[in-house]
């Protein structure tokens, strides 16, 4: 693939050169008193205050973690084969509006010929594989964007009112059921945002804004007595995050 | 609770409000009025009226009467000076009649005109309604904007839009319900409901009704529904609407009606209900309805005694023999004609309807300090008014009805017609049965009940009690008879108004500002319109009614406003311009380092060792496809099908008619991938352009844009070579990287892609990255280079260095007429591609024909700096522009481009630039002014 030096994981670490992946909201997350750890090869805010306290902030009003580190692939192909693909690799009828998660990886209809592929970065080269298989022999563009979308991802009860500050997205759980993907405004700027579970939501947006989608999550979030969490917090919720099993 | 009022202590009870602790403190005068600074008292107590308007904290424009009181707060009186009880400005209302008549700031202040500052001055001063704390810091407060979704809002929490909201709710409806008053209930709170309104509560809590309580719904914009609840407004988007916004009590129209202590009924009891207030001790009572009766009833019973009710009707309804038996003198075909007074009401005239006007003897004076006056009760159907709802005028009740609703929009309630409580439960219940149904909610049962109710509720609707139309003006209006208490509107002059040809009720609201003041027409429309009826001897139906506007209810412009949204993009080593104190500016939807300190500097950093330039901010688009090479051809006037893999080729593109859009590189990756890039403010527009005839002629491409995915940053100067060479192991020797080629590799241990171009005019490398590496490869391209001298530089030294190697600047040095060819790259239009592309057929037309205007450089011999945009000219006519205009630290010399006349654009070429009253000389050129032949460029 020839625009391969978008693909993260061809970088070199050696003796004079340690490339750190890092998220737009890094220096925010810091201030915040993220206390960050490296992987795979990202600096990832792990904590701010104790698993504790922000599982109790979760329960109680909201969290919100930088997840800018998930990979993002995206696919364009023709309509019919980009359905089949999607059918093959979600076990799902391609549906816009309409994402599935499977083993981890959300896959979500973006446009009838635009699919956008979002897991660990961990799972990013099988993933790849998957898809460069099933893309094999058709007419396709697959190119890594996970640079292009940093993500926030906002849960617990006031979720959906933290969103309602900057937002006019429709998240309520009849209409932005989970698996449910809604491309639009955030705090004015393009955006995705994935129900990803009850009172769990993944928003996408553009890298070069994420110091301002920061500010204005915080703005909404404190104030309804959110605090920003770590991505260790995320993983140990009550509610999993709701999957096709295989 | 304590707080304050012009700085005097004041107590009241939690749940009191601002105006009935005040009131209970003995306090009557609340505020002075608009224009002639009379006394103001409560009038409405429901937040309808402009009369009780204060600051709070600093904060203008709170209305005391629903305002709770809170521990500590600051409440001071508006418009009167130097207090509210001695305004100097009642000199207005004493002596300036003459000098103030309706539109009067159309007819005086002209002359002298030269007094106009003055004028203006003073007029500015004693405008306005309060004053803003002149601090912004004072001025400003949060303010959140909430966006909501639901099935069903329902707008007044009266008794109507409780059984809605639970209706509607109760059959599965996401219903929000929102409330002028600090608790739902409505009337029925005063009238003795209070029990069946809180259980009414409790089901709708009980069925997920949201409720926003002390809220007023500001307008309807095509179904948003924007609610301010002090410091949130809440735009509320619904799928159906019931409307059960109630009545308003109207006042009536008399002699000395604005006097503290007049006020109406309703105003009166809720005083009395709502916070245990005797409003007054010896009260007259006026009426057109029994609701003015049963007030009476309901104060005389809490202690006032009523020393007559004027009844304008000439049989009066049910309650009066039950006030007969309490002693109460009524008076049928009575109004109230005059309140006598100084400070407040002493005294009241009752007379014969329109007899007093004919005979000053025929009223009797009543002693009294409460005038309770009760004009009828007007549905509130200005929100539904902007829905688009019908009105049509009743001439029984003497007001405008509703009629047709638009799909969608339901009323309940009173504003629905409804009277008694036990109807306008029905009519609510029966409206939120069907705004569940018009969702698809719902049962057969559920339907079976609408049924009924639609019946019950068609009949209730023929069932009212009989009311009397109150004329335009009690008595004779000897006195001042206001019509509109926000903006001091008198009968008088609505009647001159008139007089002076604005005698449509539109021209007359204009005119006069009748309408147009804080209560937003609620207590004046129907008065204003009676009056204009009666003056032009039309109908009311025929004269008809202002038209309803967003905001229903004055509200903070800050509101309005909502919290600011800046969306600024920033490139990923952003936080690192800061350290390096970047003088940073916006650029585009950027944030941009404009230089770091030292734009010379940095210039000469670049000529003479290196420089290091963030240019994250360019647009970048992938291309696609088996087709990626055909669609590019067909949209830049160039070849690019025939690139070869890692060679890059500038690019103009143009729009239909031939003229530049945008401009950028265009690199090819492989046979089916172009990386393209644009002008950092173009992207957005280009990307659009590409996605429109991508999909039109739906070729084999795809279009993937990854500007924001992508840092970048360019680095240049004669020394950018061996700073590449302690980065990567790329082999970076001329003949292995010549210019114009573009290479994958490892730049600082991440993969990169590094074009060789030179938008600065030296030896250049433009290095991408995938962002979130962007500030490792600043930092270690920094580091790298120190030893060589490497500098970071801005925008404007790069300004400079384009300038030099006149490189057009799409936007800055091109306009919307600019076409390749006067803007000298004629080279880069291929008319002989075989391949259509945009805008061919106009480029072949502008080659067919002489040029008219050319772009060209040009140098300034006395080291003035012309202003970008300064005027070319030919003798004493404009000719022409300057686009760009820099000193060159590096030429010592000024050095610009500007548009010529085609005869001007040679070299050597003399010109005039005409610049803020200076002309300047200047010498054309048509190369650049540094390294002409471009062998820097290709070292």
């Amino acid at each position: 693939v020839s625009s391969d030096f978008l693909s993260l994981e061809s970088a070199a670490q050696s003796d004079r050169f340690s490339p750190v992946l890092r998220s737009p909201m890094e220096r925010q997350a810091r201030a915040a008193g993220g206390q960050f750890e490296l992987r795979d090869g990202w600096a990832v805010a792990v904590t701010y205050s104790s698993p504790e306290k922000e599982a109790q902030t979760v329960r109680r009003a909201a969290g919100w973690a930088d997840t800018s580190h998930l990979a993002k692939l995206e696919l364009q192909a023709a309509p019919e084969d980009l359905h089949a693909i999607f059918s093959d690799n979600a076990f799902a009828r391609f549906e816009l509006g309409s994402a599935r998660r499977t083993a981890g990886t959300w896959w979500c209809p973006l446009a009838p010929s635009r699919l956008l592929v979002v897991c660990e970065p961990a799972r990013v080269a099988p993933v790849r594989g998957q898809l460069e298989e099933a893309i094999s022999g058709i007419h396709s563009s697959l190119v890594e964007v996970t640079t292009a979308f940093a993500a926030l991802t906002v849960v617990g009860p006031a979720a959906q009112e933290v969103f309602a500050r900057f937002c006019a997205l429709d998240l309520r759980p009849q209409v932005t059921p989970v698996g449910a993907v809604r491309p639009g405004s955030v705090a004015r700027q393009p955006g995705i945002v994935i129900c990803e579970g009850e009172q769990r939501f993944l928003m996408l947006f553009g890298w070069a804004v994420g110091e301002y989608v920061w500010r204005q999550v915080e703005e909404a979030a404190t104030h309804l007595g959110g605090a920003p969490v770590g991505v260790d917090a995320l993983a140990a919720l009550d509610a999993p995050l709701q999957e096709v099993r295989l | 609770v304590r707080f304050t009022f012009d700085g005097r202590p004041v107590e009241g009870y939690e749940g009191d409000t601002i105006g009935s602790a005040l009131y209970a403190a003995g306090r009557r005068t609340f505020s002075r009025s608009f224009k002639y600074h009379r006394r103001r008292g409560l009038l409405c107590c429901a937040g309808q009226c402009p009369n009780c308007i204060v600051s709070v904290d600093g904060a203008p424009g709170a209305r005391a009467c629903t305002e709770p009181i809170r521990d500590g707060i600051q409440v001071k009186h508006l418009n009167a000076s130097p207090a509210l009880e001695f305004d100097v400005m009642r000199s207005v209302d004493l002596f300036g009649g003459p000098l103030t008549p309706p539109g009067f700031y159309y007819k005086t202040f002209i002359r002298p005109r030269r007094l106009w500052p003055v004028y203006e001055k003073v007029l500015r001063h004693v405008a306005g309604l309060g004053t803003l704390p002149r601090s912004g810091r004072d001025r400003a407060w949060r303010t959140e904007y909430r966006r909501r979704h639901a099935d069903v809002l329902v707008t007044g929490g009266g008794v109507a839009g409780l059984r809605a909201a639970v209706a509607a709710a109760e059959l599965g409806a996401d219903v929000v319900m929102v409330d002028e008053g600090p608790e739902p209930g409505g009337r029925a709170l005063t009238d003795g409901g209070r029990q069946t309104v809180g259980s009414m509560r409790e089901k709708a809590q009980a069925a997920n009704v949201e409720v926003i309580a002390g809220a007023s719904a500001l307008g309807w914009f095509d179904g948003l529904v924007p609610v301010w609840q002090g410091g949130t407004l809440h735009q509320i988007r619904a799928q159906q609407h019931v409307f059960a916004t109630g009545t308003i009590e109207q006042p009536l129209v008399f002699s000395g009606n604005d006097l503290p202590g007049v006020m109406l009924s309703g105003a009166a009891c809720r005083l009395a209900a709502l916070y245990a207030i005797k409003p007054g001790n010896r009260a007259v009572v006026a009426t057109t309805s029994d609701r003015g009766l049963e007030a009476a009833i309901s104060l005389h019973r809490r202690g006032v005694e009523i020393a007559a009710v004027a009844d304008l009707r000439p049989t009066p309804g049910v309650h009066a023999d039950a006030l007969k038996k309490l002693g109460v003198e009524v008076l049928p075909g009575h109004t109230v004609v005059q309140a006598q007074g100084r400070k407040c009401v002493s005294g009241a005239i009752l007379a014969p309807v329109g007899a007093f006007a004919h005979d000053p003897n025929a009223g009797r004076t009543f002693e009294c300090d409460l005038v309770a006056v009760s004009g009828g009760f007007v549905p509130c159907v200005s929100l539904l008014s902007q829905a688009g709802a019908k009105t049509r005028y009743d001439s029984t009740s003497g007001y405008f009805a509703l009629g047709d609703l638009p799909p969608g929009i339901r009323a309940a309630g009173e504003v629905a017609g409804m009277e008694d409580i036990e109807a306008c439960s029905r009519s609510g219940t029966l409206a939120g049965l069907e705004a569940a149904h018009a969702l698809g909610l719902g049962n057969q049962a559920s339907r079976r009940a609408a049924d009924e109710l639609r019946q019950w509720v068609g009949s209730a609707r023929e069932r009212r009690a009989p009311v009397a139309v109150p004329p335009a003006v009690c008595g004779d209006a000897s006195g001042k008879s206001f019509v509109c208490p926000c903006e001091d509107v008198t009968a008088k002059d609505i009647r001159l108004s008139i007089v002076e040809g604005y005698d449509s009720i539109e021209l007359c609201k204009r005119y006069t500002t009748v309408t147009m003041g804080p209560c937003q027409g609620r207590m004046c429309e129907l008065q204003a319109v009676r009056l204009m009826a009666q003056h032009i001897g039309r109908g009311l139906a025929e004269v008809g009614t202002t038209t309803a506007r967003p905001p229903f209810t004055s509200v903070p412009m800050g509101v309005l406003a909502g919290p600011p949204f800046e969306p600024a993009k920033r490139s990923a080593m952003h936080a690192r311009h800061r350290e390096l104190r970047a003088n940073v500016m916006w650029a585009g939807d950027w944030r941009r380092p404009y230089d770091y300190g030292d734009p010379e500097g940095e210039v000469l950093a670049v000529h003479r060792d290196a420089g290091l330039i963030d240019v994250s901010t360019l647009g970048k688009l992938l291309v696609r496809g088996p087709d990626a090479g055909e669609f590019l051809d067909r949209l830049y006037p160039n070849r690019l099908s025939n690139l070869k893999p890692g060679r890059i080729r500038y690019g103009v593109i143009n729009s239909d008619a031939g003229r530049i859009i945008d401009d950028g590189t265009i690199c090819r990756l492989d046979e089916e991938t172009f990386y393209v890039t644009t002008t950092s403010s173009g992207a957005g527009a280009v990307e659009e352009w590409f996605q429109w005839w991508l999909t039109d002629w739906g070729l084999r491409a795809y279009l993937t844009d990854v500007t924001q995915g992508i840092a970048a940053v360019n680095l240049a100067g004669p020394r950018a070579r061996k700073i590449m060479a302690e980065v990567t192991e790329l082999d970076c020797s001329n003949d292995a990287f010549k210019y114009l080629d573009g290479r994958r590799g490892l730049v600082a241990g991440v993969p990169c892609l590094i074009l060789r171009i030179g938008f600065v005019g030296e030896l250049g490398y433009e290095i991408h990255c995938p962002s979130a590496y962007g500030e490792h490869l600043w930092d270690a391209l920094l580091r790298a280079g120190a030893p060589h001298g490497l500098r970071p530089f801005g925008l404007e030294p790069q300004r400079v260095l384009r300038l030099q190697k006149l490189h057009v600047l799409v936007g800055q040095d091109t306009d919307s007429e600019s076409t390749p060819f006067g803007a000298a790259m004629p080279w880069i239009v291929k008319l002989d591609k075989e391949e259509d592309f945009i805008g061919r057929w106009a480029l072949e037309r502008y080659a067919s024909q002489p040029l008219e205007t050319a772009l060209v450089g040009f140098t300034l011999e006395d080291g003035q700096v012309p202003t970008e945009g300064a005027v070319v000219l030919d003798g004493a006519a404009p000719i022409g522009q300057v686009t760009s205009s820099r000193f060159s630290p590096v030429l010592q010399r000024v050095i610009g481009m500007a548009w010529v006349p085609a005869g001007h654009a040679s070299d050597g070429a003399r010109i005039r630039i005409a610049d803020h009253g200076r002309t300047l000389e200047a010498q054309v050129t048509t190369k650049p002014f540094y390294d002409p032949e471009g062998e820097v460029l290709r070292s």
